[in-house]
């Protein structure tokens, strides 16, 4: 039975998560393999920063878990309701935040800054 | 309240106080460090953004503030207060702690040293929500400011209302009772240069004739106080003479005069006053019948159509009836605070096929009845008023029983 891949969707604020979904103008995607590997990379520049033109880049990307930081409640629930997993208001760089997720540690609400609390 | 390290440990007193004193104003600040690190936030900002001073202390502000003057490049987050441009009433928006999307207007302010250096910035953010909100409801009240529409017949005029406003020459509307005659002098007068000045509606309704002057053209009694008329109060924006057939004879004759001159005799006065005053004038009759019937002055008539626009009544509008009753729909239920869905497909036809003689007005007032009877989701025939059902009545073909007898009763 072959692995299924994992696809995650960051969108960036030069090297951190976007501080809003809304207004990033580039994204990460990551495919991982089940046992946490990464298999590839991808940096994406997005032509303008919308939180529509991202949902659908979600959906047609077949991405599984989107970490961001805030999101409008509509599209939090819209990609939830695709089955999308949504980690929100992570601030971080982007590394710091995949190293966490891959570790299985990313929750929503995380700070990865020095002198935050982890967790907000 | 915690803060993040200041950027001196010597002015830690200073910011102590600081907080202090901006803890109890109801405007939300944030104090931030020269990298832009939330170092403290009061208490208004706490409840605005749902995060506490605590928990944001040290964290890169556009994190925490969301704030979209910050991240879509105005001004970079991190380049705050090194002579970009300042920050100074800017209407922005933030996304709160729990995923709302908040209007808010952003003031910056540098925090200096005894040396003139600055040490930290101070933001402030006013929450937008409830004047947004006042505007909103304020429009729903007024009910007026747009024509709405979604049909070709409309759409075309709502295309040429802006430039016919950009003239000044005097504009007749013409169109049937409720196809939205007051509502276009308005349009005009708003998209027009004269939109800051005002506009002064007058019903030229039966009135005694010397009343009628007054209302016109203003008085200079006797004692030297002056009544001002129409034509003085709306100096410098727009005169909207609604009924235009209603004007005696002899009036339009001194309307014509005006319009050549653009001065006016008060009543009690020989002297003429300047007036600058753009007219628009309408009627529900035909005017071209009107000037033959010698109700209208053909002189004044043809002052008037230059520039002339014909309203179409509501029952050659076609997707409009149906786009409008959602539309009214919508608007009253949230007034009523009920949750109607919309009209079942018995209710939709009845009013498809009513002529609406009262064109859009009619239609807005059926709506309104509809809405504030209604006690289910959803607008049936018997929501609407008597009069339609009774029409509708009129038309089919006779039943056997008592008229209103199967008022009520399930359709087999």
């Amino acid at each position: 039975m072959s692995m299924r891949t994992k696809k995650i969707l960051i969108p960036l604020f030069r090297d951190e998560v976007a501080p809003r979904f809304d207004l990033a103008g580039e994204a990460l995607i990551v495919a991982v393999s089940e046992d946490g590997t990464v298999e590839g990379r991808q940096n994406l520049v997005l032509p303008n920063a919308s939180a529509d033109d991202l949902c659908d880049l979600v959906l047609s990307r077949d991405i599984d878990t989107v970490i961001c930081g805030g999101i409008e409640e509509e599209y939090y629930h819209y990609l939830r309701w695709k089955r999308v997993d949504v980690l929100d208001a992570v601030a971080g760089t982007a590394e710091a935040a995949l190293t966490r997720f891959l570790a299985g540690r990313l929750k929503s609400g995380d700070m990865l800054f020095a002198g935050g609390d982890s967790r907000v | 309240m915690r803060t993040a390290p200041c950027p001196s440990n010597a002015l830690a007193p200073d910011l102590a106080r600081l907080s202090e004193i901006l803890g109890g104003l109801p405007i939300g600040i944030a104090a931030l460090d020269l990298d832009c690190r939330i170092v403290f936030m009061n208490k208004a900002l706490e409840d605005l953004t749902g995060f506490t001073s605590h928990e944001a202390a040290g964290i890169p502000c556009h994190h925490v503030l969301r704030c979209g003057l910050h991240l879509r490049g105005v001004r970079q987050a991190e380049t705050a207060g090194r002579g970009d441009e300042p920050v100074k009433g800017r209407e922005t928006d933030i996304i709160d702690r729990h995923r709302h999307k908040l209007p808010v207007r952003v003031t910056r302010i540098d925090v200096k040293n005894e040396q003139g250096g600055v040490f930290m910035f101070l933001e402030a953010y006013e929450d937008l929500a409830p004047l947004h909100d006042m505007e909103r409801r304020l429009k729903d009240v007024a009910g007026a400011g747009e024509l709405i529409s979604r049909g070709e017949a409309m759409e075309r005029i709502k295309k040429v209302l802006p430039a016919i406003a950009q003239s000044d020459s005097p504009v007749l509307v013409t169109g049937e009772t409720g196809t939205g005659k007051d509502l276009s002098a308005q349009v005009i007068h708003k998209a027009s240069p004269r939109a800051r000045g005002p506009f002064v509606r007058v019903n030229l309704g039966p009135m005694p004739e010397h009343l009628l002057e007054i209302e016109l053209y203003g008085r200079v009694a006797e004692e030297g106080e002056a009544v001002p008329g129409c034509f003085q109060r709306a100096n410098g924006g727009t005169l909207y003479l609604s009924e235009l057939a209603d004007l005696p004879a002899a009036h339009q004759a001194g309307l014509v005069r005006v319009l050549d001159d653009q001065t006016i005799i008060p009543a009690g006065s020989d002297k003429g006053v300047r007036v600058n005053v753009r007219l628009v004038a309408a009627t529900h009759k035909d005017p071209e019948e009107l000037v033959r019937a010698g109700v209208l002055r053909e002189d004044l008539f043809h002052r008037l159509s230059a520039v002339r626009v014909h309203l179409p009544p509501l029952r050659d509008r076609g997707e409009d009836v149906e786009f409008l009753l959602t539309h009214f729909l919508s608007r009253f239920a949230a007034r009523f605070k009920k949750d109607i869905k919309g009209f079942s497909p018995r209710a939709i036809r009845i009013l498809r096929s009513h002529p609406f003689p009262g064109n859009v007005r009619e239609l807005k007032n059926i709506v309104e009845y509809a809405a504030m009877i209604c006690q289910k989701d959803m607008i049936l025939p018997a929501h609407l008023p008597g009069h339609i059902l009774a029409a509708l009545k009129a038309d089919e073909p006779p039943v056997p029983g008592r008229p209103g007898e199967n008022r009520g009763r399930k359709r087999s």
